[in-house]
């Protein structure tokens, strides 16, 4: 895999977000995790707004499976003045790009498509690992971590 | 596998309350939404139908903070209890890094307890993982019921040693924080980088 900074994966989708003049891009995780968010975003929880749409788009996978579809790549919600565009970039993770106009459909999808296989290529999990094993001691964390989860959760 | 993003500089985890229909998870959800802090925590998101159960899942993010920079998150999730949601079960479980089982201290639900947590083995299993050394804390729930079952009793048809085991009464928020607590406690102490 060749070497991208890891500050691309933003650049990538607010790129994105210019070309096809869309509100707002996030790439989120199968699991429901926001990866990286582009645009505006301060009218959504982006939080939320991961879970929910990971949840919608593993829902939509086992449709797909009964219907003898491996997965379906793209989903589509049509609002009246907003309208969610969601793809899958890799196995693991997927594309959210909300936009305003719906003449812009075709943008949309083409630029999503464009991109996907770049998005993949700036996401290493173990290249996170290990910048962050570069800052962060094991050690250190799970002792902090305890001290935060014995305060936060004390029982009544 | 937490989910760990050096650029936006947050380590997040993701804990699912799993068990048969009305034990109490999503009352131990609404139940950490009232007591921690709003600035640790977002919305409680709840998918329900008309009879507020469970239809797909409940989620509250929250974070508890920093450590050397980074924000250590925690999002917790329920499944639907009803047998025939197994589908969403199966995929709310995906990439979890701890389970709460909680269990309903009713007699009349022992068999809905041990069903359950057959499903959930079965599901754990499918994603790979050794349910037996997975991050899963029992919670008996409903400690207030005439003639509770007794614990142990799960611990002993299940097969479970050594599972750490907390008693509630979700619904007045006793053994909610001390289950959230150990099931936290318990991922952090499998964390690596």
């Amino acid at each position: 895999m060749r070497e991208i900074p890891a500050d691309t994966t933003r650049e990538i989708l607010r790129n994105l977000i210019a070309a096809c003049e869309a509100k707002t891009g996030l790439l989120i995780t199968k699991e429901g995790t926001s990866i990286a968010e582009a645009g505006d975003t301060s009218y959504l929880s982006t939080t939320a707004m991961a879970a929910l749409v990971a949840g919608m788009f593993s829902a939509t996978r086992e449709v797909a499976r009964m219907v003898g579809e491996r997965q379906f790549s793209i989903l589509l919600q049509q609002g009246e003045s907003r309208h969610i565009h969601i793809s899958l970039t890799t196995d693991t993770t997927m594309l959210v790009v909300i936009f305003e106009d719906i003449q812009r459909i075709g943008k949309v999808r083409h630029e999503a498509r464009k991109v996907a296989e770049r998005l993949a290529d700036s996401l290493s999990s173990s290249r996170d690992s290990a910048l962050v094993r570069s800052e962060l001691s094991v050690t250190d964390f799970r002792q902090g971590a305890v001290r935060l989860i014995n305060d936060i959760f004390r029982p009544d | 596998m937490p989910h760990i993003s050096f650029h936006n500089k947050e380590i997040t985890f993701k804990i699912v309350y799993f068990g048969p229909g009305w034990s109490g998870k999503t009352t131990n959800l609404v139940r950490i939404h009232a007591r921690v802090e709003d600035d640790l925590r977002g919305d409680l998101v709840m998918l329900d139908t008309d009879q507020e159960r469970t239809l797909f899942f409940d989620f509250l993010p929250m974070e508890l903070g920093r450590i050397a920079g980074y924000a250590v998150r925690l999002n917790l999730y329920t499944v639907p209890g009803q047998i025939y949601y197994e589908a969403s079960r199966r995929l709310i479980l995906d990439g979890a890094d701890g389970v709460v089982f909680v269990a309903d201290s009713q007699p009349s639900r022992l068999d809905a307890n041990l069903v359950s947590f057959s499903l959930l083995r079965e599901n754990l299993e499918s994603y790979g993982m050794d349910w037996s050394t997975f991050p899963i804390v029992l919670q008996y729930n409903k400690r207030d019921v005439e003639a509770p079952i007794a614990v142990g009793t799960l611990e002993r048809d299940l097969g479970l040693n050594g599972i750490t085991v907390i008693e509630a009464v979700a619904v007045e928020g006793r053994g909610v924080m001390e289950t959230i607590a150990a099931v936290s406690c318990r991922i952090i102490e499998g964390f690596d980088l």
